[in-house]
């Protein structure tokens, strides 16, 4: 933000700082303990009178002195450069407030030079008493420096009180200061060990190199308990968020936690190993790897560390971004580019990309690569296939991705950055191309004659559309399952819904009829729900063409979770199969009326915008790897191993856990329910975009190969969001119930929620998913013309009351058997074949409008009516009327 | 793009910035001591090494054995600056360094291999004069680049308009080469490591002098001659570089201001000095003069750095938010410190006594 940005690309994400420290802290931890060893090695010289021990340690100390104080040292003052390269605003805090810190682990470290070449250079030549002050003075200097740097770098991860007072002494002697230091000085003992090795196996005369190899192995084995035993401590002394981060191994520190794991006994083994006599090609090869496993362990040691305090630099205080915690809000409200120095002042189409860089530079560079080891932000967006998805990848950060900070700039600036990655980096240009769509031709029409038919037959299916998911092999989100419903009527002065003597049979067109062939639902059926079902049978038994059953209540008869998919045998995407009904007498057979229907079904489920992977077939449907991706997020996100169920083909439906009205399912107590769970995670990433939201996930993106909002409404410019509000406040309402009914996850989840469009969180009203829905009267008062365009918030009183369920106020005729489905209310322009939804009202009209409109009661009465019987105001004029 | 504009906003310092000034110019002072002898006598054997005929014995016995240790405190002595560097003008530093940051970085590298590459020629003084030409070469060489690199970063942490430069070489990093500053003042620090070195020859020689070493006078001689030289050499540089400062700051050296311009007759008078001395074979007596002349040298620096910053900064602006104990405790720590350390360089000299007993 302050400051410049070194863009190393290949390099960054903390690169340097990684190699550089790992390296410095496994010399400087040899130059504490193996001070002491050196010291200690002497006195064991003198009191035991041997002589090539004392040539032992004076050659290691050469070793010594050769490793710390050069490679060690050096690249001591070099984490100090390349930090402040990297990190300067959080560089500069640790300098300006413990510059004393600092100063005086300088005067230590002044102290450790002069004692360790005098040491050295005095080897053999000074008196042994005044030898041995000053290698313990060297040790003492050296572990002083520890104490000195070990507050400092303790105070990143857990500053305590210093964030509220501000004072050294409370970063300094910071909560996990103490664990800290026992823990390091343990690990120097050990590491003591661990370069003896070295120089120990090289001990020309086999008997005492043995005696000094096994010396060597008692100082790394020894302090071994005593150093897991502070590793426990140290975790124990992290505060919530850090500990919770490590506790659940997060997937970035899961292989660091396995090292550091597994790493343990295998040290402790090595260091064994070392006591038996063995060849000395043997020992010393052994000496090499389990040095190498040192710098393995300890390296995962401090990747844990540093990973803890993520998203900050300084934990609370300045996230890695260089953005201080306090200053946060200040920089959403002014934005990036007003708030940093050091980048463009302003956005044009022109210079985006530029920005984009630069935005990049100092938001994401700190932590991510560019094509190189660290966190690849080229390998971590590829997923998403377009600009505007890695902006909702962006918008979700810091909300439930607790360990990137929230990113703190404008619309413009997000989509500046994610234009650079997605174009620059991954040269991809945003998606604009619309879907061509099959031509259909229109369905084949059937006859009726008003003058002598005497009954008539409406049909519908009573969900706009019935989005499936495809991916049955990993997950099951909706089944199969259309709901095809039909009212016979015989026509009359007085006509009569007929309930009984009929028989009323379903058959979908000819390519539909083998739905199997097209899914793998059939084959996943028992681990999804527990049941087995013959080959294009669906979960209700009805088939793909059948006979329709009387409703219990009402007048309706219907066939049940008709197991149709938008896969014709000729192949490509289809999502408006037709079906032709047919009602016939019960005794005589006799063909009374025929009609035909869509059953809408649809796959375009936009999860492959994120969550990777292409369409399962070239328009439409979940492939493997979108499935795959999406268990792997829920997977870490959720503690679950739906992905390795998955894999053992043992899918899961989602409900199973998710409580869903839809399907009656119960789910797990103490869970959100479905349609909370799942607009509520996503509102994190994809609030403030209107009824763009809603069709990056349900197939009604207008460029798409679905765009199910066909009817009326669609064509009079009303989008999802008037009815249903926007995603936001759509979740909101749902997590609002769920907050009530106690699920903790609901809070989780409406914790970065905003609502839009004006509504405070007290107007938006809670709301069961499926069973209470935007009401039609809110607008259409008293079936009147609309009155408002905004239906959110207003729900029925329950599943009786929805449009797909209501009747009319006879109590005889489904509102959806005059005006149509949901979602495709007459008069509907059907996008693959534009009279296709609008069959019935055209069959016995001549027009797509509703049944009996502009005064045509005709259609069912015979006569002309003067009285409202089915609703009021049911005797006016069709208003939108086409040319 | 308004160069003020670019520059952080610092930190807050938890005591006046006076006393940071005072150990900064303090630790600086050592430093630079170190690091011209470090540089100096690097060079001077490296010439000596060229001078001497491949079979004759290595010249350099007495540079080669305290090399690697005047590398070490050349270091140590230099963290302590840079801490208070930072401190007062971090915002300007780290915005310098970030801009040249490979070069910057690559000093790490450099170092260890300069520092390695003396710890051989420290051990190569039994092998061959070509092992130890190419051991000193190398160490030469790299302090030499790194100290160019210093200079870089010196100068261009003092002119942010030169930080635009940012904006037209995005994603690559970038040295002070456009400054005309550059060269004069890179050629007056390696110039002065000469003298410096030269004389910290001289003040080995008169030791062993003492003992009556054979040739002790000689290399005295020699290493008086070094200084000499270099120190008139300086004065054609030093004049150079002087002119090389913005008008507007050496005018202050030159009569602008008072206290600038004593500072600076201050240090001319110990360069006579030293010069006179000097050519007199007078160690001690230059060895004082020459550091008069360094810290004039170095409070001037600091004043050039002031009047280069001063449309921008003044470390004065830096707000303060007291924490006294730790002051303490490190003026503390420090004391004792230098006492051990004393202690050990004692019992360290008593046994080279007791050897030569």
């Amino acid at each position: 933000m302050n400051y410049p940005v070194w863009q190393l690309d290949f390099a960054g994400g903390g690169l340097l700082i990684a190699l550089i420290a790992i390296l410095h802290v496994y010399i400087s931890h040899f130059a504490i303990g193996g001070g002491l060893f050196l010291v200690l090695t002497e006195m064991k010289g003198y009191r035991e009178g041997s002589q090539p021990i004392l040539d032992y340690t004076r050659k290691h100390t050469r070793f010594f002195l050769l490793l710390t104080l050069v490679l060690g040292a050096m690249t001591g003052v070099g984490i100090w450069f390349t930090i402040s390269l990297l990190a300067p605003a959080a560089t500069s805090i640790l300098i300006h407030n413990f510059v004393f810190a600092w100063a005086i682990e300088w005067v230590f470290f002044l102290g450790e030079i002069v004692a360790i070449l005098i040491y050295y250079q005095t080897f053999g030549r000074m008196e042994r008493r005044n030898h041995l002050i000053i290698g313990w003075l060297y040790f003492i200097f050296a572990w002083l420096s520890l104490f000195a740097i070990n507050g400092i770098i303790g105070f990143m991860l857990t500053p305590g009180k210093w964030l509220r007072t501000g004072n050294f002494w409370d970063g300094f002697f910071n909560p996990s200061f103490w664990p800290a230091l026992f823990f390091r000085t343990f690990l120097c003992l050990m590491l003591a060990g661990l370069y003896g090795f070295l120089t120990s196996t090289a001990i020309k005369e086999e008997a005492f190199r043995l005696r000094m190899v096994r010396y060597c192995a008692t100082w790394l084995l020894a302090p071994f308990l005593l150093f897991l035993a502070s590793a426990w401590w140290y975790v124990q002394t992290l505060p919530e968020p850090q500990r919770a981060w490590i506790a659940t191994f997060s997937p970035e520190l899961a292989p660091f936690l396995t090292v550091f794991l597994w790493g343990s006994p295998l040290l402790f083994l090595g260091g064994l190993l070392m006591v038996i006599r063995l060849p000395q090609a043997a020992t010393r090869s052994l000496a090499v790897v389990l040095l190498l496993l040192g710098i393995t362990y300890m390296g995962a040691f401090e990747y844990i560390r540093e990973g803890s305090r993520r998203p900050f630099t300084l934990f609370g205080h300045i996230y890695a971004n260089s953005i201080l915690a306090k200053d946060l809000e200040t920089v959403q409200a002014q934005g990036l580019l007003a708030s940093a120095k050091w980048v463009n002042k302003e956005i044009t189409e022109k210079n985006r990309l530029l920005v984009g860089r630069q935005l990049f530079n100092i938001m994401c560079s700190p932590c991510h690569s560019v094509g190189g080891p660290m966190r690849d932000i080229k390998k971590l967006s590829a997923k998403y296939d377009s600009v505007s998805a890695l902006e909702a990848g962006i918008s979700g950060q810091g909300k439930l991705n607790l360990s990137m900070p929230p990113f703190p700039g404008s619309d413009q600036e997000r989509r500046a950055l994610a234009a650079f990655i997605m174009e620059e980096l991954h040269g991809s240009k945003e998606q604009a191309a619309e879907v061509s769509l099959l031509k259909l031709p229109p369905l084949a029409p059937l006859p009726f004659n008003p003058d002598q038919d005497g009954y008539v037959l409406l049909a519908w299916n009573n969900l706009g559309m019935h989005s499936i998911s495809d991916a049955d092999g990993f997950f099951s989100l909706m089944p199969p399952a259309n709901n095809l419903f039909a009212q016979l009527i015989r026509r009359g002065p007085t006509p009569e819904v007929v309930t009984e003597g009929v028989v009323l049979s379903y058959r979908v067109e000819p390519s539909f009829e083998k739905p199997a062939r097209r899914v793998e639902f059939w084959k996943y059926l028992p681990s999804l729900f527990g049941l087995t079902r013959p080959d294009n049978t669906g979960l209700s038994g009805q088939s793909l063409s059948g006979v329709m059953q009387r409703k219990k209540e009402g007048k309706a008869f219907v066939a049940e979770k008709v197991p149709v998919v938008p896969y014709p045998a000729q192949g490509g995407y289809q999502p408006y199969p037709s079906f032709t009904i047919e009602a016939r007498d019960m005794t005589t057979n006799t063909l009374l009326a025929t009609t035909r229907m869509v059953a809408p079904v649809a796959t375009e489920m936009g999860c492959k915008i994120c969550h990777g992977g292409g369409w399962r077939k070239e328009t439409a449907g979940i492939s493997a790897t979108t499935a795959q991706g999406i268990l792997t997020v829920h997977d870490r996100r959720s503690k679950t191993n739906l992905l390795a169920m998955a894999k053992a083909g043992k899918p899961v439906l989602c409900q199973g856990c998710h409580p869903d009205p839809m399907l009656n399912a119960p789910g797990k107590p103490g869970l959100l329910n479905l349609s909370a769970a799942i607009h509520g995670f996503h509102a994190n990433y994809l609030s403030g975009r209107g009824a763009e939201a809603c069709g990056l996930c349900h197939p009604s993106n207008p460029q798409g190969a679905t765009r199910f909002l066909r009817g009326v409404h669609h064509e009079v410019g009303l989008d999802c969001t008037n009815c249903h509000g926007a995603l936001e406040n759509h979740a909101l309402a749902l997590l609002l119930a769920e907050k009530k009914a106690g699920k903790a996850g609901a809070i989780r989840l409406m914790q970065h929620l905003k609502p839009s469009g004006g509504a405070t969180l007290a107007e938006i009203k809670p709301r069961p998913p499926w069973l209470q829905q935007p009401d039609c009267l809110t607008c259409h008062a008293n079936f009147g013309p609309p009155e408002a365009d905004s239906a959110f918030g207003v729900w029925t009183a329950g599943g009786e009351d929805l449009y797909r369920n209501r009747q009319d106020e006879s109590g005889s005729i489904h509102c959806a058997a005059c005006h149509g489905s949901p979602h495709a209310e007459y008069p509907a322009t059907n996008p693959y074949e534009k009279e296709r939804d609008n069959f019935t009202p055209r069959q016995y009209q001549g027009n797509p409008y509703p049944l009996g409109a502009n005064r045509n009661c005709k259609v069912c009465h015979t006569v002309d009516m003067d009285t409202d019987l089915h609703h009021p105001n049911s005797l006016g004029m069709m208003r939108n009327t086409r040319e | 793009m308004d160069p003020a504009y670019l520059i952080p906003t610092p930190d807050t310092i938890p005591a006046p910035w006076g006393f940071f000034e005072f150990l900064l110019i303090l630790t600086f002072f050592a430093h630079l001591l170190f690091m011209n002898a470090m540089l100096g006598t690097a060079l001077i054997a490296l010439v000596r090494e060229m001078r001497t005929r491949p079979d004759a014995p290595p010249p350099c016995r007495d540079i080669a054995g305290k090399l690697p240790y005047i590398i070490a405190f050349a270091v140590n002595f230099g963290v302590a600056p840079l801490l208070f560097l930072q401190v007062l003008y971090g915002h300007f530093i780290y915005t310098s360094s970030i801009l040249m940051g490979g070069y910057w970085l690559s000093i790490i590298g450099l170092l260890i291999l300069a520092y390695y590459s003396a710890y051989l020629y420290k051990m190569a003084g039994g092998l061959s004069a070509t092992a130890r030409r190419l051991t000193i070469g190398t160490s030469l060489l790299l302090l030499l680049t790194i100290a160019f690199f210093f200079v870089n970063n010196m100068t261009l942490m003092l002119t942010p308009q030169a930080w635009d430069a940012y904006f037209q070489r995005a994603g690559t990093t970038l040295l002070n080469l456009d400054d005309p500053i550059l060269i004069p003042r890179y050629l007056h620090f390696v110039t002065a490591s000469v003298a410096v070195g030269g004389l910290f020859l001289a003040i080995l020689a008169y030791f062993q002098e003492k003992k009556s070493e054979p040739g002790a006078e000689k290399r005295l001689h020699a290493g008086l001659h070094w200084f000499t030289s270099a120190t008139v050499v300086q004065i054609g540089i030093g004049i150079i570089f002087f002119f090389s400062l913005p008008k507007n700051v050496y005018q202050l050296f030159v009569g602008d201001s008072l206290l600038h311009t004593s500072l600076f007759a201050a240090a001319l008078l110990a360069v006579y000095f030293t010069l006179h001395y000097g050519t007199r074979q007078r160690v001690w007596p230059t060895t004082s003069a020459l550091a008069a002349t360094v810290l004039f040298m170095v409070l001037m620096r600091d004043l050039v750095r002031q009047a280069y910053l001063a449309p921008y900064f003044h470390p004065a602006d830096l707000r303060v938010m007291p924490q006294w104990s730790p002051l303490f405790l490190f003026l503390a720590i420090l004391v004792i410190g230098v006492a051990v350390v004393i202690y050990m360089l004692r019992r360290a000299a008593r046994v080279s006594e007791e050897v030569e007993r």
